[in-house]
């Protein structure tokens, strides 16, 4: 049976964490970019997102994540993105963008717990 | 008249078999598409991979047959078909792109994404525009003979 999808938020030593769980895809991905955006317009330029409840990813999901990307390096921070599923990892891989995110496989690895 | 043999499940699909989904093209429905690609790829005898690549990849199929499109409304029709050599699978969109499908500002990003990801997953894709539809269109070649 497939996850349910969900978004929480909370703040780690000072760092917005947010965690999905489930499948971002098209229908789902508009509530990952909201999410990210606003925690992005309350100031907030470094953001961790806990990927690891995560199923399935599509290209729209990968769209938002460029643009949350973008968005925190502008403000001079930083996404980084804690994936361990070797399936989600391998989309990041084939679309060069293991190169562009810093990918943490555990949340221990980009500070907040 | 149906025999009872004509019933009995086979676990596989085989030469010439065509599968037809269709559904209102709506964001949460490519779900049932993924669905679909996932039970027919492993009746036809691909690996949990290559099984697992098709999943992705029809998502994408359906979201590259949306993005060309501007009408309004319409439905999302899909055909898996197989072949001693492959699985085909087609994605036509008949006249529509509803309001409820949209990559928003992320959309001319996501639809290269789409391109990289269907060229890393499959042998062969493509997508078209003819009499106001588009299809997109994917084949993933079969490692062995008919199971």
């Amino acid at each position: 049976m497939e996850q349910e999808f969900r978004i929480e938020e909370r703040v780690d030593e000072g760092v917005p964490v947010i965690t999905v769980v489930g499948e971002i895809d098209v229908a789902t991905a508009p509530q990952l970019r909201e999410a990210l955006h606003r925690v992005i317009a309350e100031g907030q330029s470094t953001v961790v997102l806990d990927m690891l409840g995560v199923t399935f990813l599509d290209s729209t999901a990968l769209g938002v994540l460029v643009g949350g990307l973008k968005r925190c390096r502008e403000l001079g921070g930083e996404l980084h993105i804690v994936v361990a599923d070797a399936r989600i990892r391998k989309i990041f891989e084939i679309t060069g963008l293991n190169k562009v995110f810093p990918l943490a496989n555990a949340l221990a690895e980009v500070g907040p717990q | 008249m149906i025999e009872d043999s004509d019933l009995v499940a086979t676990d596989t699909l085989g030469d010439g078999d065509c599968v037809v989904l269709t559904f209102p093209a709506r964001g949460d429905l490519v779900v049932l598409a993924r669905l679909v690609a996932s039970a027919i790829s492993s009746r036809v005898g691909f690996d949990i991979e290559e099984l697992e690549d098709l999943r992705l990849a029809v998502g994408e199929l359906c979201l590259l047959a949306l993005a060309g499109s501007d009408a309004r409304h319409g439905d999302l029709r899909l055909e898996f078909t197989v072949s001693p050599e492959s699985l085909d699978i087609s994605c036509t969109l008949a006249g529509a792109a509803p309001a409820t499908i949209s990559r928003s500002a992320d959309g001319d990003e996501a639809d290269e994404l789409s391109e990289q990801i269907l060229a890393a997953l499959v042998d062969e894709h493509g997508r078209e525009q003819e009499d106001g539809s588009v299809r997109a269109w994917l084949r993933k070649r079969r490692k062995g003979p008919l199971a």
